[in-house]
C-alpha cells in the first residue's frame, strides 16, 4: 500500500485525550404499548488500542448498544461521542461518512454478495470513500493477505467454508483502516475449531493496535478478552476487568 | 470534519449492474414486459412511417399535378360545365394538358339481349384524355383522332373484369342503350382516379351523337405544371365557368390517396395506446420486482449503510437498477420493433423507413419509466431503518 493513498483515505487524528468511542447515560426507547426501554442510561468508555467483550443473554440489549455504538441507531438520550464528535448533531450524510472511515464491522452471518469475488467482496468496503477501483483493489489484497486469505482473492463466497468467509467479512472492515472494530457474534455461525481461529485472528488485529469491541452470549468467547461489559435489563454492568478475572456472577 | 461518503458516478452504476447480474432470470423476464410495449411502439410507428414513404414515393411517380374540374353537385340543381370549359382551361399559361369527360349516365350491358347491369358507365372522351391522364392500354390501343364519332370503345380495367372481356379475341363488343360499340382496348389500372377504372370510354361526337347526351363536359381533367399547382388551381373555377365560379368544383385525386393515410392514423393510434398499456403494464412489473427486490436486499442494504452508504447512495442505486432494467428491456425492444418492421417492410416491397427519433424515444422512454418505476422502491430501501436491516439476516 502506498503511502499516498494510507493518507488520502485515512480520517482525521483523533482528538488527544478522547476516548475511541463515549457513550454518556444513553437510553433507547422502542415506541410501543407499553414502550420498550432497551437501554436506560448506559455509560461506556472505550479506549483506544482496547479489545472488550459485551456480553449478556438475548434480550438484554446487547444488539441495541451495537446499533448505538455503530451509529446505525441513534439514542432516544443521551450521547454517543465518537473519537471526540458528537454524533447526535450529524445529519445521515455526516453520520455515514463517520461509519465509512472510522467503524468498520462483522456480523454473525457475515453479510458478504454472493455475485463478488473475495477481493471485490473486501474492496466493498472502501466504496463509499470515493477511493478509485484500483486504490480499492490493491488495498484489498493487503488486507485479504492480513487476514491470512492472500491465495483466495478471486474466490467466490460459495467456494469459501465459514471460517473463511467470516475472514473475508472481517479483512472488508479492517480495509479502511478504522478506529474501531464492531464485532457481532461473529463466531456465531462457525463451529467451534473454525471460530476459535476467528478469536485468534481478532486477537492479533488487537495486537497490531485495532480497537475491537465484539458482541457475544458466549460466556468461553468473553473469557478470554481483556475487558467484559455485561448487559442486563438494559443497565450496563461494566468489569472493566484487565487482569482475567470474572465478574461477579454476571457472565452465565 | 473530513469524514465524508463519497460514491464516484462509474461505481453508482457498478453497484447497479452488481445487482442486475446477480438476478439474471428475473432481470431477463422484468425487461421482457418493457421490451414487448417498446417494440410494439417502433413497431407501429416503423410499418406506418415505412407505409407512408412507400405511398408518397408512389404519389411521386404519379404526380400530384393532376386535378379534376367538375359541375358541383351542391345546390338544389346542377349547373353544367360551358362547353368550352376545356379549351378556356387550356389557355392558362401553366396548364400543360386539359382533357373534358362527358359522363352519360347510362349503364352498359354485355349485348344487346342481356338485361343484366354490372354497375359500369360509359363517358364520353376526347383522345387527348389518354395523354392527360397518362394511361395507357393492356390490350388494344387508346381512342385516336379519327375516331371520335365512331362506335369504339375503351374498357376501364375494373369495367373490362365485370363484363368478362379479358382481351379482344374474336372481337368482343358491349352496348349502350341498344347500341353495339366495339371494345378496341383495356386500360391500364389508374392508381389515383381508380373511379375512371369501373368506367367505359365512348368518342365525346359518338356520345353526343348516338346516345343524344348534351355536349357540356361533366369534368375536365388538368395536368399543370408541378412547381406551380397551388398558384394555379385558384384559377381553374372561374376560368372554366366564367359566370358562375361557385358551381365548380375543383379538386386533386391525389389528395384522396393521401387522405386514405391519414385515416390508418386510427389503426396507428390504438396500436400506439397498445403498446402504451403494455409500457404501463411493464413498469408496474419492474416496481413490483424492485419492491420485492428491496425486501429480500435487507441485508445488503444495512451491509452498505454500515459500509458508509448515505441514504442518497442506495436510493440512486435502486432507481438506477431500475432504469438499467427498463432500459434494457427499451434496447431490447428497439431492436425487436426494428426487426418487425424489416420484415414486414421487406415482404410488404417498402423501403424500410425506421425514424431515429423514434428509436431513440424508444429507448428514452424505457429509461424514464424504469426511472419512475425505481422511485418508490427506492425510497423505500433508503428509509430502511440500517439497525434492523443489518440484523435482518439474523434473525
Amino acid at each position: 500500500m502506498s503511502t499516498a493513498t494510507e493518507s488520502s483515505l485515512s480520517s482525521v487524528p483523533p482528538n488527544p485525550g478522547a476516548a475511541v468511542l463515549e457513550l454518556q447515560d444513553v437510553h433507547r426507547t422502542y415506541p410501543g404499548s407499553p414502550p420498550v426501554e432497551a437501554l436506560v442510561g448506559v455509560d461506556l468508555r472505550v479506549e483506544a488500542g482496547e479489545m472488550l467483550a459485551v456480553v449478556g443473554p438475548s434480550g438484554s440489549g446487547k444488539s441495541t448498544l451495537l446499533n448505538i455504538m455503530g451509529t446505525l441507531d441513534r439514542p432516544t438520550r443521551g450521547t454517543l461521542l465518537i473519537e471526540g464528535t458528537d454524533t447526535s448533531k450529524l445529519n445521515d450524510r455526516r453520520l455515514s461518512g463517520l461509519r465509512s472511515a472510522r467503524l468498520g464491522f462483522v456480523f454473525q452471518s457475515f453479510h458478504l454478495i454472493e455475485t463478488l469475488s473475495a477481493l471485490d467482496n473486501v474492496a466493498t468496503g472502501l466504496l463509499y470513500r470515493g477511493a478509485t477501483g484500483r486504490t480499492r483493489r490493491k488495498m484489498a489484497e493487503v488486507a485479504l493477505e492480513r487476514v491470512g486469505l492472500g491465495d483466495r482473492l478471486h474466490a467466490r463466497p460459495t467456494k469459501l467454508s465459514g471460517g473463511q468467509r467470516q475472514r473475508v467479512a472481517i479483512a472488508r472492515a479492517i480495509v479502511a483502516e478504522p478506529s474501531l472494530i464492531l464485532a457481532d457474534e461473529p463466531t456465531g455461525n462457525l463451529d467451534t475449531a473454525t471460530g476459535e481461529g476467528i478469536v485468534e485472528l481478532l486477537q492479533r488485529l488487537n495486537a497490531d493496535g485495532s480497537t475491537i469491541v465484539v458482541i457475544t452470549h458466549d460466556p468461553d468467547l468473553a473469557e478470554r478478552l481483556p475487558r467484559r461489559v455485561e448487559v442486563r435489563d438494559g443497565a450496563v454492568l461494566d468489569g472493566t476487568v484487565f487482569d482475567g478475572t470474572v465478574l461477579g456472577g454476571g457472565v452465565r | 470534519m473530513k469524514d465524508r461518503s463519497k460514491l464516484r458516478g462509474r461505481d453508482v452504476v457498478a453497484t447497479s449492474v452488481v445487482g442486475l447480474r446477480s438476478r439474471r432470470g428475473r432481470t431477463v423476464l422484468t425487461a421482457l414486459g418493457i421490451a414487448i410495449g417498446i417494440a410494439s411502439m417502433v413497431a407501429v410507428v416503423g410499418i406506418s412511417s415505412s407505409s407512408k414513404a412507400a405511398l408518397l414515393a408512389q404519389l411521386d411517380s404519379l404526380g400530384t399535378n393532376l386535378l379534376q374540374v367538375e359541375a358541383a353537385t351542391g345546390g338544389l340543381s346542377i349547373e353544367p360545365l360551358p362547353i368550352d370549359a376545356e379549351p378556356m382551361i387550356r389557355r392558362i399559361d401553366t396548364v400543360q394538358d386539359a382533357s373534358a369527360v362527358i359522363d352519360t349516365g347510362f349503364e352498359v350491358r354485355r349485348n344487346a339481349y342481356d338485361d343484366t347491369l354490372v354497375g359500369i358507365n360509359a363517358l364520353g372522351v376526347t383522345p387527348e384524355f389518354f395523354e392527360t391522364l397518362q394511361v395507357t392500354t393492356t390490350a388494344g390501343r387508346p381512342l385516336e383522332e379519327g375516331m371520335r364519332s365512331l362506335p369504339v370503345v375503351v374498357l376501364g380495367e375494373v369495367a373490362a373484369v365485370r363484363l368478362g372481356i379479358h382481351d379482344l379475341e374474336g372481337g368482343p363488343t358491349i352496348n349502350v342503350e341498344g347500341h353495339n360499340f366495339a371494345v378496341i382496348g383495356i386500360l391500364d389500372a389508374l392508381p389515383l382516379n381508380p373511379d375512371l377504372s369501373r368506367k367505359v370510354l365512348i368518342g365525346d361526337e359518338a356520345a353526343v351523337a348516338m346516345l343524344a347526351v348534351a355536349p357540356n363536359p361533366t369534368s375536365v381533367y388538368v395536368r399543370i405544371d408541378p412547381d406551380l399547382v397551388a398558384e394555379t388551381r385558384p384559377l381553374l373555377a372561374p376560368t372554366a365557368n366564367p359566370g358562375r365560379p361557385a358551381k365548380v368544383k375543383v379538386s386533386r385525386p391525389s389528395d384522396l390517396l393521401e387522405a386514405r393515410a391519414e385515416v390508418d392514423q386510427n389503426l396507428q393510434n390504438l396500436l400506439l395506446a397498445l403498446g402504451g398499456v403494455a409500457l404501463l403494464v411493464g413498469g408496474v412489473g419492474i416496481a413490483n420486482v424492485m419492491v420485492i427486490s428491496v425486501l429480500e436486499r435487507r441485508g445488503e442494504i444495512g451491509l452498505r449503510r454500515a459500509l458508509g452508504a448515505t441514504r442518497g447512495h442506495i436510493r440512486s442505486q435502486f432507481v438506477l437498477e431500475a432504469a438499467l432494467l427498463s432500459g434494457l428491456g427499451g434496447v431490447l425492444g428497439v431492436l425487436l420493433g426494428s426487426g418487425i418492421t424489416t420484415v414486414y417492410a421487406r415482404r410488404q416491397d417498402w423501403v424500410v423507413d425506421l425514424p431515429p427519433t423514434a428509436l431513440l424515444a424508444g429507448v428514452g422512454a424505457a429509461l424514464a419509466i424504469g426511472m419512475f418505476a425505481g422511485l418508490y422502491p427506492a425510497a423505500k430501501a433508503a428509509r430502511l431503518d440500517p439497525a434492523l436491516a443489518v440484523s435482518g439476516g439474523t434473525g
